[in-house]
């Protein structure tokens, strides 16, 4: 699993790459917790899950514990690029009633700059 | 002849290892007739029950754990068994949202095993270890 994580205007767009489980979901919640918390300007997340290849209960809750700050920031939980099997798991655990599946991280910086 | 197979595969309860369990027990299944997705499916069950066995039933620390599967015919069966402290109440264990961790974890465990595979059955005690057993039966593909 590699991640790369990155803070653009009050957006931070997290970019994730194979296998996000129990393993590997410590380190990310580490440093996207990090980054909350030295930008409390950040409203907005994005995932951007195209190359995610596996996810399970540790890494869901790693994204529900920051959909949970999110919220208390006014903020909103974007998932991109989910393939259909990424996109079946985040369906079963309710994160399509949390969040918004977009096609490009573009096109929601563009959004939520449109928000400002 | 009927066509039969198993594996047995002892482990640590290292978070490494979950990825190696899900990753050999697909491999193992890969054996009979699954789509991509089934594949995908049976990895997301396996990696629960890991993961579970891991955290809960050690809570990270040293253990051994068990991971069985066979399958006869069209019919695949997995256990994945600790030594660790059990569950005390299944049925709370099994509830949807429901973590003894739940900072850390969505309480989609056993949701995802029932989901995705076709029978659960888990077996536990104090103090002596959790046994889940899973079953999946291969569905007729198109065409087959």
């Amino acid at each position: 699993m590699q991640f790369s994580l990155k803070v653009v205007d009050k957006t931070l767009v997290a970019t994730l790459e194979g296998e996000l489980d129990l393993h590997k979901s410590p380190e990310f919640k580490e440093e996207i917790t990090m980054l909350f918390n030295q930008h409390p300007e950040i409203r907005y997340l994005i995932m951007d899950v195209e190359r995610m290849t596996f996810i399970d209960s540790s890494g869901l809750g790693v994204i529900l514990g920051r959909f949970k700050e999110l919220q208390t920031r006014g903020g909103k939980l974007y998932f991109v690029n989910a393939n259909p099997r990424i996109r079946r798991i985040l369906q079963l655990s309710g994160f399509e009633r949390i969040s918004s599946f977009k096609k490009s991280t573009d096109e929601v910086l563009s959004q939520v700059r449109g928000a400002k | 002849m009927t066509d039969k197979n198993w594996v047995k595969i002892e482990f640590a309860s290292d978070t490494k290892n979950v990825a190696f369990a899900r990753t050999a027990l697909a491999l193992f299944a890969s054996q009979l007739d699954w789509t991509l997705d089934e594949i995908e499916d049976i990895k997301v069950a396996v990696s629960e029950a890991v993961s579970n066995s891991v955290i809960h039933g050690y809570e990270l620390q040293e253990g051994v754990i068990k991971l069985e599967a066979s399958y006869e015919e069209d019919i695949l069966t997995i256990s994945i068994e600790d030594f660790g402290k059990g569950i005390t109440d299944i049925a709370q264990a099994k509830e949807t949202g429901y973590s003894s961790i739940p900072e850390e974890r969505m309480g989609l465990g056993f949701t995802f095993m029932h989901e995705y595979m076709d029978e659960v059955v888990v077996l536990s005690e104090i103090q002596k270890g959790t046994k889940v057993t899973m079953n999946k039966k291969v569905q007729a593909q198109e065409g087959s």
